[in-house]
């Protein structure tokens, strides 16, 4: 008949999803299982404790299709927002701290790696990925806790030992700088 | 204007990143959401800054979920998916011709010299053959394992994960004691594959078998009975 499920835009399955069209549903799931369970477990760490936070996420994505703006940015940027905002809030319920300081460096490369499939399958992140391996170590580390897994500014500096001021304007001063990347690349794919 | 919560643009400058991440808490927050009430300006540099924290969780890596991950996805959110793919009777086909190879082998001869050749000398006697059928973790099959306990030994299996991507897998075997050896990787095509390898433990002194992705994850495995 058409075209396959799988080569539909994303605005298209997300549609399908909300009106719970069965290979429209599947198919999204297949193109955004990947992204979704990597945020939750790259937060949470615990991949039992990830897959309920990403099974929710496409629980909430298919209660809630019908309010995604496409202004608000990409459907894979939404989807990872909902199960990004669940894996903090699971992580916030925990005690123990948030992030062990030493997977940071790890979690950075990844992030700013740029293996060919990004360059295939996801570019438009290109220039705040550079920005991000940009940023001065401090900033990125800050940017990380606080965008990432949630910390307060407080609990970034007890984590890296510098006075709450300093793990503030690291925050302010590295999202300024990703803030800029992101406003430039805007501005480049229109 | 001089209230003592009153908080200027330039205030609200320092605060605005944490803001816009969620990350600013109690009284700094509140002051933040009455400045932005009135503060057209303010809220467009939030909204910037909100989209850049939304970008950002882009750039994290992506990962395979556990097997049968999209079948409970799509069981919670109550919708039926069609149990049988377009091109499933050629997978059994395909898997069927895998087993005929190891049943040829057994019975005096290899069936799939071209795709599967195995070592020149091959014992082509009587030898025991042992099967067991691989499950993902939501106990879906997914293809059989076969062990040939000839001489040299070797590993045959035909793989249908249901997945839609082509990725490559690690094969692993578990012997008694719960070692783990890994045997070699392969190629799954839209989620199939059929692979064979010489294996290095006797079939008797294996217990499991699993298929693993690059990462670890277990995407399917196979449970053998001792003593056998």
């Amino acid at each position: 008949m058409g075209i396959p499920a799988d080569r539909l835009p994303d605005e298209t399955l997300l549609a399908g999803l909300g009106t719970g069209d069965a290979d429209l549903s599947l198919a999204f799931v297949r193109r955004f299982q990947r992204v979704v369970f990597g945020v939750a477990v790259t937060v949470l760490g615990d991949p039992a404790t990830a897959e309920d936070v990403a099974q929710q996420t496409f629980e909430r994505a298919w209660k809630h299709a019908q309010t995604y703006d496409t202004r608000r940015g990409s459907v894979r940027a939404w989807l990872s927002t909902i199960a990004h905002n669940l894996a903090v809030d699971v992580l916030r319920a925990r005690t123990s701290a948030p992030v062990d300081p030493q997977e940071l460096p790890a979690l950075l490369t990844a992030m700013t790696d740029t293996p060919e499939r990004y360059a295939v399958a996801h570019d438009n992140a290109a220039g705040l990925r550079r920005a991000l391996a940009a940023l001065p170590a401090g900033q990125a580390r800050a940017v990380a806790m606080a965008g990432i897994y949630g910390m307060t500014g407080r609990q970034i500096a007890e984590a890296e030992g510098v006075p709450l001021g300093t793990a503030k304007t690291r925050i302010r001063d590295g999202m300024e700088k990703l803030r800029s990347a992101y406003l430039r690349e805007d501005v480049d794919d229109e | 204007m001089s209230e003592p919560d009153h908080m200027s643009c330039d205030d609200f400058g320092g605060a605005a990143a944490e803001f816009s991440l969620g990350v600013l808490t109690g009284r700094e927050r509140a002051r933040a959401v009455a400045h932005l009430d009135d503060c057209e300006s303010c809220r467009e540099h939030v909204r910037q800054l909100s989209l850049t924290g939304e970008e950002m969780l882009a750039l994290l890596p992506a990962r395979e979920p556990p097997a049968g991950f999209e079948s409970r996805v799509m069981d919670r959110i109550g919708v039926a998916v069609k149990p049988e793919r377009p091109n499933w009777s050629r997978r059994m086909l395909t898997l069927a011709a895998v087993a005929l190879a190891v049943v040829a082998c057994v019975v005096g001869g290899w069936g799939l010299r071209g795709a599967m050749a195995p070592p020149s000398g091959v014992s082509t006697a009587q030898a025991p053959l042992r099967e067991a059928a691989l499950l993902t973790a939501a106990h879906r099959p997914a293809g059989k394992v076969y062990l040939y306990d000839g001489n040299p030994h070797w590993l045959y299996m035909g793989v249908d994960t249901h997945a839609s991507s082509s990725d490559t897998v690690v094969c692993q075997l578990v012997v008694r004691g719960g070692r783990v050896i890994v045997i070699g990787s392969f190629r799954l095509d839209g989620g199939y594959g059929a692979w064979g390898s010489p294996d290095p433990v006797a079939a008797s002194d294996v217990t499991g078998a699993r298929i693993t992705a690059m990462d670890g994850t277990v995407l399917a495995s196979a449970s053998f009975p001792t003593g056998s």
